[in-house]
C-alpha cells in the first residue's frame, strides 16, 4: 500500500528518509510534487496539506466538502478528483477515528496515544518538516486500521464467551431438570399410585355398598392394589375398576374418575423425559 | 327487541338472555360455546359476524337500550363482538384510564377493554381502603377475565386480578410441589431460549461482577433473586476459563442466596446441581441459603463473611423495598465491590394503581415480547412461561405496591453510590445476544450507565452496576 514511498514501514516506526527531500519544492509555491516512482504519485506536503485543509473548512468541515468543490477551492493547477477523492477519505477517517478514540475506554486511547507520540517524536527527529503531515496521515490509517482489528478480535472474543456462557447455563438447567424429574418420579409412584387408588377404591365401594350386595362384587383390597402398582400391573387395575362399573351404577359417576387413575397412571408410569407434552399429563391432573 | 342470530342460536332469543346466561353459566359452559364459534375462538359469545354487520339501524336502538356505563353484563357482551363495523358509539365505556390504553396500544374501538377500568378501580379500593367495593369490583372482574386467554393486555389483566384477590382473601400460593417445580424448571428452560430476557439480565450482571472481582482469591456473590441458579453455572465457568487463560488457581467461590420462605426443595437441587458445576470445573464452592425473614431480622449479621474476599451483591427492586431504610447503610458496612441491580419488573410505586396499572401494561409488554417468537404457533409453553415465571413476579409485584418506601435509586444516591461504568464488552455481549435472537423488535439502549433491553423501546429489563 505504501510502496511509493519507500521507507515506511507498518508498523510506522521508521518514518521519513532523507531521500524524499530531494524532488520538493516546499517553500509557498503551491505546485504539485511528485514521487520519483515509476508510476509517479502525488505527495501531499505540508504546504499542500494546510491549503487542503483550510478549503475543508471553509467549505463546512470534511462531511460537507467534496473533491469538486475542494479542487475548486484550492485552486491547485494539476489537482485531480482523483487525488482528492483518495485525501479526503482518508482526512476523514483520521477525523472519524479521533472522536471514536475519545469516546473509547482507556485503554484503546492510551494505545492510540502512545502510537502517536511514538510515531511523532521519530518524526519530528528523522523527518524533514514536509514530511510530517505525510506521516501523520499514515499513522491516522495504521491507526484507524488497528483500532478496527481489535474491535472485530474483540467481536469476536465476546461472541465466543458468550457461546461458552449460554452453553454452561444450559447444561446446567438440563441437568436440573432432569434431577427434579427425577424427584418427581420417585414422588409420584411412592404416593400418587397408592393415593389415587386408595381414592377410587373408596369412593366404589362406597357406591357398591349403596346399591349393590357386598357379596356380588369382588373388590381388591388396598395391599393387592400396591402390589399392583409396584409391579407395575397398572392395567389391570384400571381393567379392574372398569368391569366392576358396569354392573354397578351410572357409568358416568365412575368414569371420569376411572379414566383421572387412568390419566395420573399414565403419568406415573411413562418415562419423564422433561418432554412438554409428558409433563402436560401431570399439568392437567 | 330482536337481534336476527344465525339460526343455530334459536335459544338465545334476546341479547339480555344471552347475558343472563353468561354471568350465572358456569366455565365449562363456556368452553363448549367457545370451541363452536369459528372466528370468535377466544369469546365466550358464537356471534356471526355478518349479521351483525347489516343491521345497523338496529344497532342503535340496541345500544340505547342496554343503556349504561355500569352495566357488566353488558360491556362483556359488547366487547366480545369482533367485527370491523363496529358503530362508533362504542365511546359510552370511555374514561381516561382506557384511553390511555388505547392510544398507547393503537387499540381499536372494537376492542373494548374495560376489565382495564375494573383492574385501576379495584386498585383504588386499596388505596382508599374500600375492601367492600373491592370485592364487588372483584366479583366483575372474575366473570370478565376467566382465564388466561386473548391478547396479552387482557392475560396480563387476569394474571393481575388474580394477585389482587390472593391479596384480598389473604391467601398465599406456595409452589413447592415436586411436580410444580419441574413445571417451573421447565419453563424457565423455555422461556430462556426463546426470549432474551432472561439471558440478558443474566450475563450483563455476570460480567459487570467478573471486571469487579478480577484477581480475587475468593468470590462471595450475595444473590437476592437465585431463581433457580442457572446464571451461577455460567460465572463458573467463565472464572475457570479466566483463571486456566493466567494459568493460575481458580479462585474459590461462594455464593450467599437470600431466599423466600418455603424455599427448600429448590434449594436443594440447586446446592447439589451448582456442586456437581462447581466439580467438573474444579472450583471450592461453597454456598448457604437464608431466608428473607431471617436477613429482615438480623441483615447482614446473618451471612458469614471471610477475610480477604472479594464481594458482589445481586438486587432487584422488589426485593429491595422490603427492607427498611438502614439496609443502604449495611450494605456500606460489608464493603462490597460491587452492587448490581436488575430491574425486570415494571416501576413499582408507592400508589397502589399506578403500580397495578404500570404493571399491567408491563407485562403484557412482555407477553407479546414472547409471542413474537412464537414461530410453530403452539401457545403451551407461552402459558407455562406466564404461569410459573411472570405470575409469581406479578404476585410480589403486588405484595410490594403501596408501601412507602424511597425509591431505590433515590437510597443508592442518597447512600453516596456511585454507577460503575459498563464495559464494552457488555455491550458487544447484548448486540451479540440479540443476533442469535433472530427476533426483530428488540433493542439495547444505554441510559446514564445503565442497559437497558428493550421491546420497540419499552423497556424490559435495565441492568446497573454500583459501588461505594
Amino acid at each position: 500500500m505504501y510502496s511509493g514511498i519507500h521507507t515506511i514501514s507498518l508498523d510506522g516506526s521508521n518514518l521519513g528518509h532523507a531521500d524524499f527531500v530531494d524532488a520538493t519544492n516546499f517553500v509557498g509555491d503551491p505546485c504539485l510534487v511528485l514521487t520519483t516512482d515509476p508510476k509517479p504519485r502525488l505527495r501531499w506536503t505540508s504546504e499542500l496539506h494546510d491549503r487542503f485543509v483550510d478549503a475543508v473548512t471553509q467549505l463546512g468541515g470534511p462531511d460537507k466538502a467534496t473533491p469538486k468543490t475542494i479542487m475548486r477551492t484550492m485552486g491547485v493547477k494539476g489537482l485531480t478528483l482523483y487525488h482528492l477523492k483518495s485525501h479526503l477519505q482518508k482526512y476523514r477517517l483520521g477525523k472519524q477515528s479521533c472522536k471514536e478514540l475519545t469516546e473509547n475506554s482507556k485503554d484503546a486511547s492510551c494505545i492510540a496515544e502512545s502510537q502517536d507520540t511514538g510515531s511523532s517524536t521519530t518524526s519530528s527527529t528523522r523527518m524533514m518538516p514536509q514530511d510530517s503531515n505525510d506521516g501523520f496521515q499514515v499513522t491516522e490509517a495504521l491507526r484507524v486500521q488497528m483500532e478496527v482489528q481489535r474491535r472485530l478480535h474483540e467481536q469476536l472474543e465476546v461472541q465466543r464467551r458468550l457461546q461458552l456462557r449460554i452453553e454452561a447455563q444450559g447444561k446446567y438447567l438440563q441437568s436440573i431438570l432432569e434431577k427434579a424429574c427425577k424427584a418427581l418420579n420417585d414422588q409420584a409412584v411412592a404416593t400418587a399410585g397408592l393415593d389415587a387408588a386408595r381414592e377410587e377404591l373408596s369412593e366404589l365401594a362406597i357406591k357398591v355398598a349403596n346399591d349393590c350386595p357386598p357379596s356380588v362384587i369382588p373388590i381388591p383390597s388396598l395391599p393387592e392394589v400396591a402390589a399392583y402398582l409396584e409391579n407395575g400391573f397398572a392395567p389391570s387395575i384400571d381393567s379392574c375398576l372398569t368391569s366392576h362399573n358396569s354392573p354397578v351404577n351410572s357409568p358416568a359417576g365412575l368414569s371420569p374418575q376411572a379414566s383421572a387413575l387412568k390419566k395420573r397412571q399414565r403419568a406415573v408410569f411413562s418415562n419423564p423425559s422433561g418432554q412438554a407434552n409428558r409433563m402436560d399429563d401431570v399439568w392437567i391432573s | 327487541m330482536k337481534l336476527p342470530f344465525a339460526s343455530h342460536q334459536d335459544n338465545l332469543s334476546s341479547p339480555h338472555n344471552h347475558i343472563k346466561q353468561q354471568i350465572t353459566g358456569k366455565s365449562s359452559e363456556f368452553e363448549s360455546v367457545d370451541r363452536k364459534s369459528i372466528s370468535l375462538s377466544e369469546d365466550p359469545l358464537p356471534l356471526d359476524n355478518y349479521e351483525i354487520v347489516n343491521q345497523f339501524e338496529e344497532w342503535d336502538s340496541l345500544i340505547g337500550e342496554l343503556g349504561f356505563h355500569d352495566d357488566p353484563a353488558k360491556s362483556t357482551y359488547l366487547s366480545s363482538i369482533q367485527s370491523d363495523v363496529i358503530p362508533p358509539i362504542m365511546p359510552l365505556f370511555l374514561n381516561s384510564d382506557s384511553d390511555e390504553f388505547m392510544t398507547r396500544y393503537n387499540i381499536d374501538n372494537e376492542n373494548r377493554f374495560d376489565f382495564v377500568d375494573e383492574l385501576s378501580q379495584i386498585a383504588e379500593c386499596f388505596e382508599t381502603q374500600s375492601l367492600q367495593l373491592a370485592h364487588v369490583i372483584l366479583a366483575r372482574l372474575n366473570q370478565r377475565l376467566i382465564s388466561p386467554n386473548g391478547k396479552p393486555l387482557q392475560r396480563a389483566a387476569f394474571y393481575f386480578k388474580e394477585a389482587i384477590q390472593d391479596l384480598l382473601t389473604g391467601s398465599t400460593r406456595s409452589s413447592s410441589s415436586s411436580s410444580e417445580i419441574v413445571q417451573l424448571i421447565t419453563a424457565y428452560k423455555i422461556f430462556s431460549t426463546v426470549s432474551p430476557i432472561p439471558m440478558f439480565s443474566n450475563l450483563t450482571a455476570n460480567q459487570t461482577i467478573l471486571e469487579a472481582v478480577e484477581v480475587a482469591t475468593i468470590v462471595h456473590v450475595i444473590d437476592f433473586d437465585i431463581g433457580i441458579g442457572g446464571h451461577w453455572a455460567s460465572f463458573m465457568k467463565e472464572i475457570s476459563e479466566k483463571s486456566e487463560f493466567r494459568k493460575v488457581n481458580s479462585p474459590a467461590f461462594r455464593i450467599t442466596a437470600v431466599v423466600p420462605e418455603e424455599y427448600e426443595t429448590q434449594s436443594r437441587l440447586i446446592r447439589d446441581n451448582l456442586f456437581q458445576f462447581a466439580l467438573d470445573l474444579n472450583i471450592r464452592f461453597e454456598i448457604d441459603f437464608v431466608s428473607v425473614r431471617t436477613f429482615e431480622n438480623l441483615s447482614f449479621k446473618s451471612i458469614r463473611f471471610l477475610n480477604g474476599e472479594k464481594i458482589a451483591v445481586v438486587l432487584t427492586p422488589t426485593i429491595f423495598r422490603r427492607f427498611d431504610a438502614g439496609f443502604v447503610n449495611d450494605l456500606r458496612r460489608i464493603s462490597p465491590d460491587v452492587i448490581v441491580q436488575v430491574d425486570g419488573e415494571g416501576l413499582i410505586t408507592s400508589l397502589f394503581r399506578e403500580t397495578v396499572m404500570n404493571g399491567v401494561e408491563f407485562y403484557s409488554t412482555i407477553m407479546e415480547s414472547l409471542e413474537a417468537s412464537n414461530r410453530d404457533g403452539g401457545g403451551e409453553w407461552m402459558r407455562k412461561i406466564e404461569m410459573f415465571v411472570l405470575f409469581p413476579k406479578i404476585i410480589a409485584m403486588v405484595e410490594a405496591a403501596g408501601r412507602r418506601v424511597t425509591p431505590w435509586r433515590e437510597a443508592f444516591g442518597g447512600a453516596g453510590m456511585r454507577p460503575v461504568k459498563q464495559s464494552r464488552f457488555a455491550d458487544f455481549q447484548a448486540e451479540c445476544l440479540l443476533r442469535r435472537i433472530q427476533v426483530r423488535g428488540f433493542h439495547v439502549a444505554k441510559q446514564q450507565e445503565e442497559m437497558v433491553l428493550c421491546w420497540h423501546s419499552r423497556p424490559l429489563v435495565a441492568t446497573s452496576a454500583w459501588r461505594y
